[in-house]
C-alpha cells in the first residue's frame, strides 16, 4: 500500500510549477560553480567548494527551500484542496500514509539538491584531489533532507499555514537565531547537516564553519527525524475533515 | 447480515466550542434507501462525516455494520463515501483516478472492478481523460465510481445531486435504486425536496442538528395530528358546502377566497368520512378535493417552525 | 411547489394578484466623485489594509510584530540615552539599515501579497476595473500604499533615533543645530528603499493570488541575489564577476545609504564591488523602474 501512495505522491509531485521552479533554483549553483570555473584566480577551489558554494549557498538555501516546498506540498496540498478523503477512506492504517508521504518528499528533494551538489562539486572540483567533500555532503545533504521532509511534512498536517510557518523556522529562526545565539544551534537542522558533511569530510571543520561536532549532530538528526515523524502519526491519526475546508 | 443494522446512531452529538452542531441523535438504517434532510447548516454534513469515520463525535456512538466507525481503518472495506467538495486528482485520467482508489483497497484485481465501476456510471467514453477536464457532473460521477469500485455494502453520499443537471439526477437516481435493490445500505443528504420525495424509502429529518423526524414521510405527516391539514375543495356551491362544514367538529376552518374554498382539519380521519356526508346532505357536489400540505415541502416547514 | 388546481379560476382584478410595492428605493442622485477620489480611496483602503486596520486582529500580528522588531535598536538607544548620560551615539543613522535591511524584506514579503493577493482571489479585479479608475490607476495605487506603508516602517525607527541621539547628547538643542542636515540623507534613503523594495516585493506578489507563494517569491527574490552577490563578488572575488552586485537590490540600496550619509562602506558585497557609490544609486532607481514596468504590464495583460 504504501508503494501506491509513494507513487500518487510523487506524481502530484513532479507534475506541479513549483518542482520545475526547484530545480531552476537547484541550476543556480551549478552555474555558479561554472563561473568559479572560469574567472576564479587564488581561491583555493576546495574552500569555495565547501564555503561558499556548499555550506554557504546549498545547505544555507537550496536544500531548506526545496525541502519546504516539497515537503509542505507532499500532503499539505491534499489537505488543502479536500483529495486526503481519498487516502483517508481506505482500509489502511494512517502511519503508512505518513511514511509514504515523507519517503516520497525526501525523494524529491534529495534528488533535486543532491544532483545539484554532485553536479556543481564535479566541476568545481575537477583535477583535485579527492572528491571526499562531494561526498561528505551528498550524505550530509541526503540525512538532512529527510530531517527536514518530516518536519514539513509534520507542520503541513498540524499546520494550515505550514508554508509560512516553515518560511518563517527557515528565514527567521535557522538564519537569524542560530547565528546570534550560540547555544541555541542544537536546534537547527542546518547544523545537524553541516556536522554530519563534517563527520565524512577529512576537510578542517572550520572551512565551513560546522558549528556542532558530528556525533551529536548526527545523533540530533535520528532523533529528531524519528520524533517528528511519530508526531506526524499522531496528528494523522487525530485528524478530522471537516465539510468546509 | 451479521444482524446489526447497517448504520448504528446512537446518542451521537458534536459540538465545536459553544457551537452544536448535532444534538443527540439517535437513528437506525436498515438496506436500502434513506435520505438525510434537512435545511443548510442542519448538521447533515457533519453527521455524514461521523458515519465516514472523518469525524469524532464528541459523545456517543455511530456504528456501521455493527463496527465503530472512528479510527477502524478497516472499516473502509465495506463502506464507500462520496462527499460534496469537487476535488478529485485533476493530473490522473478517470481510469487512473479509480484504479488508484481500486488499488488502495487492495482488490485482487483492480483493472476489472475499475472497468466494472466506470461502466455502472457510464463513463467509459471519457475513461482516458484527465480528471481535471472533466465537467463538474462528470467528475461527480467519476468519484462515485471511485466509491463503488470496491462493492462496499454501505454507501454515504453528501449532497450528491448538487449542481446535477436534470438528466445526471434521473440518471444518479437509478443507480442507487439499483445499489438498494442489491442489498445495500444507501444513505445521501439533501436540503432538496423533490429529490427526497422521488427517492427516498426513509427519511431523517434533521433540522438544527436534532433528529426531528423519521420514517416514510407521508407516515410522518400523518403522525402530525397535532397540526392541521388544509385541503382545497371543489364544489357546485362552494359558499354553502362552506358553512354545512363549519357546522362539524372536524373542520377547524373555512376560507372563501373568490371561487376558492380552502378548508382546515385538526382530524384528518373524521373529516374525510364527513365531508360527502356533509356534502350530500347540504345538496352540493364535490367535484375536487386535493390536500395542500402534503408535499415534503409543508413537512419540512412545520418541522422548522416548530 | 404545489400549484392547486382550480382549472376554472380566473384572476379577478388586477389589485388581487399582482403588485409592485413601493419600498422607498431610491436613486443616487448626489455627487459622484471621479477617477482622481477613486485611486485615492483605493490608495487609503489598501495602506489601512496592510496594517491591518479594520480587519480581524491575526492580520494586525504579522506587520505589528515586524514593526516591532524594527524598532528594537531605536528603542534600546533611547532607553540607554534616558538611563545612561553617554554623549556618544550607539548607532548611528547609516548603520541602522543594515541591521534592519531583512526586517525591511519580510514586512513587505508579510504586506505586499495582502494587498495585491486579496483582490486576486476574491476576483474583485473586475469589479475595480469596471471603474472609473484604469488598470494602470489600480497598479500604481496599489503601488503607492505598499511604499507608503514601507516609509512608515523605515522612517518610525530613524526617526525615533534621531530623537534617541539627540537625547543622549544632553543638549538636545545643539544636537540638532548640528545634525538637522541628517535629514536630507535620512528622508532620501527612506524613500530610494520604500519604492525600491515595495515595487519588487508588488511585483512578485501580484503573480499569484495565493499568499503563501507570494509570499516565499518575495523572499527569495530579495535574498537569493543577496547569496548569490555575496558568493560572486566576495568568495570567488574576481574582477570580471565584480557586476553581479547588482542584481542584488538590497545590497544596492547598502552602497547606496552609507554613500548618501558620507560614510564608508566597509567590508559589505558592494564595498568590494568597487563601484562608485552613484552607481549604486542609479541601481537602485534603475530596478524599481523596471520592476514598476514589469508591474504595470501584469495589470494591463491579466484577467479580470
Amino acid at each position: 500500500m504504501i508503494p501506491v501512495i509513494f507513487g500518487l505522491t510523487l506524481r502530484q509531485l513532479v507534475r506541479q510549477r513549483r518542482t520545475l521552479l526547484l530545480v531552476l533554483l537547484a541550476v543556480l549553483p551549478v552555474l555558479l560553480a561554472l563561473l568559479f570555473r572560469f574567472t576564479a584566480e587564488d581561491v583555493t577551489p576546495a574552500r569555495f567548494a565547501a564555503n561558499g558554494l556548499f555550506a554557504g549557498f546549498i545547505v544555507n538555501l537550496v536544500l531548506p527551500l526545496t525541502a519546504l516546498v516539497v515537503g509542505t506540498a507532499a500532503l499539505g496540498q491534499e489537505i488543502e484542496d479536500g483529495t486526503v478523503v481519498y487516502l483517508l477512506g481506505k482500509p489502511l492504517p494512517r502511519w503508512m500514509i505518513v511514511i509514504a508521504k515523507v519517503a516520497a518528499a525526501w525523494l524529491v528533494t534529495a534528488a533535486v539538491v543532491v544532483s545539484c551538489v554532485v553536479a556543481s562539486g564535479l566541476i568545481v572540483l575537477t583535477g583535485e584531489e579527492g572528491y571526499g567533500l562531494v561526498l561528505a555532503f551528498v550524505v550530509a545533504v541526503l540525512a538532512g533532507s529527510l530531517t527536514y521532509s518530516a518536519l514539513f511534512v509534520g507542520l503541513s498536517i498540524r499546520f494550515g499555514r505550514a508554508l509560512i510557518i516553515g518560511l518563517a523556522y527557515v528565514f527567521v529562526w535557522e538564519a537569524l537565531v542560530s547565528l546570534f545565539i550560540p547555544g541555541v544551534r542544537f536546534l537547527s537542522v542546518r547544523a545537524y547537516t553541516l556536522g554530519v558533511a563534517d563527520a565524512v569530510t577529512d576537510a578542517p571543520a572550520r572551512i565551513f564553519e560546522a558549528s556542532l561536532a558530528p556525533g551529536p549532530a548526527a545523533l540530533l538528526l535520528t532523533v529528531l527525524t524519528v520524533l517528528i515523524t511519530a508526531y506526524a502519526i499522531r496528528r494523522l491519526n487525530a485528524y478530522e475533515v471537516s465539510e468546509r475546508v | 447480515m451479521t444482524g446489526h443494522p447497517a448504520i448504528e446512531v446512537s446518542g451521537v452529538s458534536r459540538w465545536y466550542g459553544n457551537v452544536v452542531a448535532v444534538n443527540d441523535v439517535t437513528f437506525a438504517v436498515q438496506p436500502g434507501v434513506t435520505g438525510l434532510l434537512g435545511p443548510n447548516g442542519a448538521g447533515k454534513s457533519t453527521l455524514l462525516h461521523m458515519m465516514a469515520g472523518f469525524l469524532r463525535p464528541s459523545s456517543g456512538d455511530v456504528r456501521i455494520l455493527g463496527e465503530s466507525t472512528w479510527g477502524r481503518p478497516e472499516l473502509y472495506r465495506r463502506v464507500g463515501i462520496v462527499l460534496e467538495r469537487e476535488a478529485v486528482y485533476g493530473g490522473l485520467t478517470g481510469y487512473e483516478f479509480v484504479r488508484v482508489n481500486a488499488r488502495l483497497h487492495g482488490l485482487d484485481n483492480p483493472h476489472e472492478a475499475t472497468m466494472r465501476a466506470i461502466e455502472l456510471v457510464d463513463l467509459g467514453a471519457a475513461k482516458d481523460r484527465r480528471t481535471g477536464t472533466y465537467s463538474k457532473g462528470m467528475k461527480q460521477r467519476i468519484k462515485i465510481a471511485a466509491a463503488l469500485v470496491h462493492d462496499p455494502a454501505v454507501l454515504l453520499l453528501d449532497e450528491p445531486f448538487n449542481g446535477a443537471d436534470p438528466r445526471q439526477r434521473l440518471h444518479l437516481m437509478d443507480l442507487l435504486r439499483q445499489m438498494a435493490r442489491e442489498g445495500r445500505a444507501v444513505m445521501f443528504s439533501s436540503h432538496i425536496l423533490e429529490e427526497m420525495e422521488r427517492l427516498g424509502d426513509g427519511v431523517l429529518v434533521i433540522v438544527a442538528g436534532r433528529l426531528a423526524a423519521s420514517g416514510d414521510f407521508r407516515a410522518i405527516r400523518r403522525l402530525m395530528t397535532d397540526r392541521p391539514h388544509e385541503f382545497l375543495v371543489e364544489s357546485t356551491d362552494n359558499r354553502v358546502l362552506a358553512q354545512a362544514l363549519l357546522g362539524d367538529l372536524a373542520v377547524s376552518g373555512a376560507s372563501l377566497e373568490g371561487d376558492r374554498l380552502t378548508v382546515r382539519t385538526d382530524d384528518f380521519t373524521r373529516f374525510t368520512e364527513q365531508l360527502p356526508r356533509i356534502a350530500q346532505a347540504a345538496r352540493v357536489t364535490v367535484t375536487g378535493l386535493s390536500p395542500l400540505d402534503e408535499s415534503l415541502e409543508s413537512v419540512f416547514e412545520y418541522l422548522v417552525a416548530r | 411547489m404545489t400549484t392547486p388546481p382550480n382549472p376554472q379560476a380566473t384572476p379577478p382584478a388586477e389589485a388581487a394578484t399582482s403588485n409592485i410595492y413601493d419600498l422607498g428605493y431610491r436613486r443616487y442622485e448626489g455627487e459622484r466623485l471621479g477617477r482622481r477620489d477613486a485611486v485615492l480611496a483605493l490608495y487609503r483602503e489598501s495602506l489601512r489594509g496592510a496594517f491591518g486596520l479594520g480587519r480581524s486582529t491575526a492580520s494586525k500580528v504579522g506587520p505589528a510584530i515586524l514593526i516591532g522588531i524594527a524598532l528594537v535598536p531605536a528603542l534600546v538607544q533611547l532607553i540607554i540615552a534616558a538611563v545612561i548620560p553617554i554623549e556618544a551615539e550607539l548607532i548611528r543613522a547609516e548603520d541602522y539599515y543594515g541591521l534592519i535591511t531583512l526586517v525591511l524584506a519580510l514586512f513587505c514579503a508579510v504586506v505586499a501579497p495582502d494587498i495585491v493577493g486579496r483582490d486576486q482571489r476574491n476576483r474583485s479585479l473586475t469589479l475595480y476595473f469596471s471603474r472609473a479608475i484604469s488598470r494602470t490607476d489600480y497598479a500604481l495605487g496599489k503601488l503607492a500604499a505598499m511604499t507608503t506603508a514601507m516609509l512608515a516602517i523605515t522612517l518610525a525607527p530613524q526617526v525615533l533615533l534621531f530623537a534617541g541621539n539627540a537625547l543622549g547628547t544632553q543638549d538636545f538643542g545643539g544636537f540638532v543645530a548640528d545634525e538637522w542636515t541628517q535629514i536630507f540623507p535620512i528622508v532620501f534613503t527612506a524613500t530610494i528603499g520604500s519604492a525600491l523594495i515595495a515595487s519588487i516585493g508588488v511585483v512578485v506578489a501580484a503573480q499569484t493570488p495565493q499568499r503563501a507563494f507570494a509570499t516565499v517569491g518575495i523572499i527569495v527574490a530579495f535574498v537569493l541575489p543577496l547569496f548569490i552577490a555575496s558568493i560572486l563578488v566576495q568568495e570567488i572575488g574576481t574582477e570580471v564577476l565584480r557586476p553581479a552586485v547588482f542584481i542584488s537590490p538590497l545590497d544596492l540600496l547598502d552602497g547606496t545609504t552609507v554613500w548618501l550619509f558620507g560614510g564608508t562602506l566597509e567590508d559589505s558585497v558592494a564595498d568590494q564591488a568597487g563601484f562608485h557609490p552613484a552607481t549604486y544609486l542609479a541601481g537602485c532607481l534603475v530596478i524599481t523602474t523596471i520592476a514598476v514596468g514589469l508591474l504595470l504590464r501584469r495589470y494591463a495583460k491579466v484577467q479580470a
